[in-house]
């Protein structure tokens, strides 16, 4: 909106020009969605405090976890308002992949909202049926999948790019990557929410590896950096950087208040919507291996709880004290803020290792 | 899921599942809300590289 203003206005000044560059535009996004995260936040959670919108925590989780009981959740809509506030802001609003991305990430955040809203407010703690809930997460996941493969217009735009070797690349054809890019949406949105377990513990590895696919999306979009670091060039990618520093930034505000002990959960509502976003930027910018890497807590998380249920399936044995993993550490006797840092300092790590891909090919 | 994390921690609570007693909660800690001011910091530093 406001990119449209100032090539209105650059006509008559020229320095509105500096608002032309993605660059500028992204750092900007980040920043007005952090201030909207502080300007709202505080009101929201009072308003979810007022509604009696309170976690419910599960009887068969850790002890400690009991005190958190009646904490305001649903905060997941505090992200997405300001994110989605900023990006409409900054982002060139003419940018198809701008919209493709925004619409998955509220679509993924009504599922989490009906879902929370049934748990909380109606007090059913089952909320939206697992079936039920699933169905809406693939119905939307292959409709954006499926409308990414019919629009794809360069082989680029469906090969799956493997990190550290410049010249593999796997033809998916329309049909293969739709597949993949379906997986990875759902995929990743799961797992962010089997990670929102612990105070700030799912947030923090969301803004950096939406920090970090910033970067990507930016070289991706940017046909001379693309070139020199060997990244398919996807036109109009650029300007999804503009949507995930915003997404950062409206994270980072987000933690303000999450932050151990947190005064609001972000509930389905941001998890599941979260772990979207990050799929699609993935799937749109060709670094699906990319975010398996650099989403590494994500992904262990998803599977301990997979080889906690087929473990205990299969032999009635446990791998885990707990599933998922976090809580395997909390019972072994680490406090909740040490899994959260840990869990930050192991993710900050394989993003480093992610954005060494850009390079090291 | 749930199934498989039934009962882990009763250990830890007596046989009939009596919960830990309610403490109140901690006061925020300040250290975290820091470094998300730092991080503000540094992204504004870092915008001086294209405002100029």
């Amino acid at each position: 909106m406001l990119l449209a203003l100032s090539q209105w206005l650059a006509q008559d000044v020229r320095a509105f020009n500096v608002f032309g560059y993605i660059t500028l535009r992204a750092v900007l996004a980040m920043l007005t969605a952090l201030m909207i995260s502080f300007i709202i936040g505080p009101a929201m959670i009072r308003k979810l405090t007022a509604y009696k919108i309170g976690q419910a925590v599960r009887d068969d989780g850790p002890q400690t976890h009991l005190v958190k009981a009646g904490t305001p959740t649903m905060g997941g809509a505090l992200i997405l308002v300001a994110m989605a506030i900023s990006t409409l802001l900054w982002a060139d609003l003419k940018n198809s992949y701008v919209w493709v991305v925004l619409a998955t990430t509220i679509g993924f955040g009504a599922i989490g909202w009906v879902d929370d809203w049934r748990k909380v407010v109606h007090r059913n703690p089952k909320g939206l049926s697992a079936r039920a809930k699933y169905f809406w997460q693939s119905l939307i996941g292959a409709g954006v999948a499926l409308l990414l493969a019919s629009t794809a217009t360069l082989p680029a735009q469906t090969e799956l790019i493997v990190p550290f070797f410049k010249l593999v690349t796997i033809p998916l054809g329309a049909i293969g990557f739709a597949v993949l890019a379906y997986f990875v949406i759902v995929g990743s949105s799961n797992a962010v929410n089997l990670t929102d377990g612990l105070d700030g513990l799912a947030i923090m590895p969301t803004v950096m590896v939406a920090g970090a696919l910033a970067i990507f999306a930016y070289v991706a979009g940017h046909i001379v950096f693309a070139r020199y670091l060997g990244v398919p060039y996807i036109p109009g990618a650029g300007e999804l950087a503009v949507f995930c520093t915003a997404l950062a930034g409206a994270g980072l505000g987000f933690l303000w208040f999450n932050a151990y002990p947190a005064e609001v959960f972000m509930g389905d509502v941001g998890a599941l919507a979260l772990g979207a976003a990050l799929g699609v930027v993935a799937v749109i910018v060709r670094q699906e291996i990319v975010l398996f890497v650099m989403g590494g807590v994500f992904v262990v998380e998803t599977l301990s709880v997979v080889l906690q249920v087929g473990s205990f399936k299969l032999t009635g044995k446990r791998i885990f004290r707990m599933a998922p993993l976090h809580h395997h550490y909390e019972l072994k006797g680490w406090k909740e803020n040490q899994v959260v840092v840990r869990f930050w300092i192991i993710s900050m790590m394989l993003v480093l290792v992610g954005l060494s891909t850009l390079k090291l090919r | 899921m749930e199934e498989a994390n039934k009962g882990l921690v009763q250990g830890e609570a007596n046989a009939h599942g009596v919960r830990v007693k309610r403490v109140a909660r901690p006061t925020p800690e300040p250290t975290l809300r820091f470094w998300i001011i730092s991080m503000m910091l540094v992204l504004v530093g870092l915008s001086t590289l294209k405002l100029r």
